[in-house]
């Protein structure tokens, strides 16, 4: 049941990938992306549910629990903040993201077959490994945008912004706003989780994964804190942010 | 009944002669009333812009009616043998599509122009209100503007901007979004930047500073325009705070260099610049470009992008003549 559910996910994200790709080929927006990008949320919110419920406990125990729940948390939150910027091209770009993290999760081992109850169930942990974890929803989000806003500036750049996809595309202002909102918004998330971690840390020990978490948030608020307060070309400011992004989401599993 | 168009457009006739014909715009109700007054003439409406004067009437007999419009048009507007070359004919068929065509920008000097659409429709209601319209005018023109709205619809007829200050606009909305927030800084007192700096406010640009060699006509511009003058020696200062500049200077050399950019990117806080050069020679040195957060457009690559979308539309006109045949061939049943 649960492999259909992954499988059934990956394929509607599958779908908005080349559906979408298709549609802005030819500079028109597809309206079905929003629509089957829900479908794969609820397919997303099944699949954690029934993790859940084995685990009784939030499911974050093995790393395809965690790759689905980062891409539960990428695709909830395009499905709240997309609607600030062009909903469909967004869901377009985010697609292959929530794909990738989901195929992720159905490489043979990366979910644990028999999903056992968490024993030493501690509400800080679990509070600091969700939050970490949402937060990548909206980091690996503000890559999306970040993406995005690299190549309208490609194209800008370039002189020969004429394509369909350069059509479609939203502002350069629109998609740096984006970048900073949803960098912004992981960063309160991971800082609430990070506090949680060392709560957590004080009474267990300090976890290789904790320090790193605390390296990535103080990433993320030197990059914010520089855009905010000095400001930085918007190019360097997008690459910085999937860089960081990207960073994360390797080291992590090397761990 | 039948239907006749007669008219000239800026095709057919030069400007003296469509200035010669053309009737104001407060009396083109009146001018439909008079037609039906003529014999064998049942309705009538009278189109008339910059760009062409065009009658349709709906008359019994095509040959008789065609003979009575002409000779109103000699009676009262001096057509003689030499203006009647410049006038083209259509009847019953051909006529309705011409009108489609007219009302979905196909005849227009610009491509896929929607300003024609607002004017005939204009000229049909004061035909309307004059009681100079009825069965045959009000179908065919009713029917026009729905054709008028489906062909830009369905097809790309509208997609992309043919001209250079358009082009540029276009590039500023497409980097700020809304340009309510933009500054913009006209460098020159040339036609073009002119004309370019006036799209910019005409789309709601926040504010324009305009500066030359000559602060007298810098003043008169800035005047013209709403804007503010600056003398030409603090330009340097004005472009920490502008969003986007324009640039038409008759200067030799390159007037903005990438150092005057270096030196107030920190000032900006590394905020997108969008510079126009529209100068032959160019104003802007190219090295400026290569500035992460600028956008440097020239004069070519503004006439490229329009010339493009000139090309697109008129891919189009093939597309949008096969709706409007399909519709009118519908209409007549």
């Amino acid at each position: 049941m649960e492999s259909v559910l992954i499988t059934l996910a990956s394929i509607v994200a599958l779908i908005v990938t080349v559906m979408g790709a298709r549609y802005v080929h030819v500079g028109e927006r597809s309206q079905w992306t929003l629509p089957l990008m829900i479908v794969v949320f609820a397919l997303q919110l099944s699949e954690l549910g029934i993790r859940g419920e084995a685990r009784a406990a939030c499911p974050l125990m093995d790393i395809g629990e965690i790759c689905i729940f980062a891409a539960w948390s990428l695709t909830m939150f395009y499905l709240m903040v997309g609607s600030v910027y062009r909903l469909s091209l967004l869901g377009v770009f985010t697609a292959p993201l929530v794909l990738v993290l989901m195929l992720a999760a159905l490489v043979p081992g990366a979910l644990d077959a028999d999903p056992q109850p968490v024993s030493d169930h501690q509400g800080a942990t679990a509070i600091h490994s969700a939050l970490s974890v949402l937060s990548y929803g909206a980091f690996g989000l503000a890559a999306v945008s970040a993406v995005m806003f690299l190549v309208l500036d490609k194209q800008l750049k370039g002189g020969h912004p004429s394509t369909g996809l350069f059509r479609n595309l939203p502002p350069i202002h629109s998609l740096t706003q984006s970048v900073a909102r949803l960098l912004f918004l992981g960063l309160i998330l991971l800082s609430v989780g990070v506090i949680f971690g060392f709560t957590a840390a004080y009474e267990g020990g300090i976890s290789n994964h904790l320090w790193l978490a605390t390296a990535v948030w103080i990433g993320y608020l030197v990059l914010l804190s520089v855009w905010q307060f000095r400001g930085m070309p918007p190019r360097t400011f997008s690459i910085t942010a999937v860089f960081l992004f990207v960073f994360s989401l390797v080291i992590f599993p090397l761990l | 009944m039948n239907l006749i168009c007669l008219g000239l457009n800026h095709q057919s006739a030069p400007v003296e002669l469509r200035e010669r014909f053309a009737v104001p715009d407060g009396l083109l109700g009146d001018e439909g009333a008079k037609l039906t007054e003529l014999n064998d003439v049942a309705e009538g409406v009278v189109i008339s812009t910059c760009n062409r004067m065009e009658i349709y009437v709906a008359v019994e007999d095509l040959e008789l009616g065609s003979k009575v419009l002409r000779n109103y048009l000699e009676e009262t507007r001096g057509l003689d043998h030499a203006s009647a070359e410049h006038f083209y004919e259509k009847h019953s068929v051909e006529a309705a599509q011409h009108l489609c065509r007219v009302v979905s920008g196909l005849d227009s000097m610009v491509l896929g122009e929607t300003e024609i659409f607002g004017q005939v429709k204009q000229a049909y209601k004061q035909a309307l209100d004059k009681g100079a319209t009825k069965g045959v005018l009000n179908r065919l023109f009713q029917k026009s503007f729905g054709v008028g709205k489906k062909v830009r619809t369905q097809t790309d007829i509208q997609r992309g901007q043919t001209s250079v200050g358009s082009v540029a606009v276009d590039l500023a909305e497409k980097i700020f979004g809304k340009l309510k927030d933009c500054s913009v800084m006209m460098i020159g007192a040339g036609e073009m930047g002119r004309t370019t700096s006036q799209s910019f406010m005409s789309r709601g640009a926040k504010e324009l500073f305009v500066t030359n060699r000559s602060l007298d006509k810098a003043v008169d511009l800035a005047g013209s325009l709403g804007g503010t003058a600056v003398a030409f020696d603090e330009w340097e200062d004005v472009l920490a705070k502008v969003d986007v500049v324009v640039s038409s200077t008759g200067a030799q050399h390159p007037v903005l260099l990438a150092e005057h950019v270096q030196k107030v990117r920190r000032k900006r806080k590394y905020k997108p610049l969008f510079l126009i050069d529209i100068a032959v020679p160019r104003d802007i040195d190219p090295a400026t470009g290569e500035i992460e957060e600028v956008y440097l457009y020239d004069m070519d690559q503004l006439q490229e992008l329009a010339a493009d979308a000139r090309e697109r539309r008129l891919e189009q006109v093939r597309i949008c003549d096969e709706i409007i045949k399909e519709e009118v061939e519908k209409m007549l049943g």
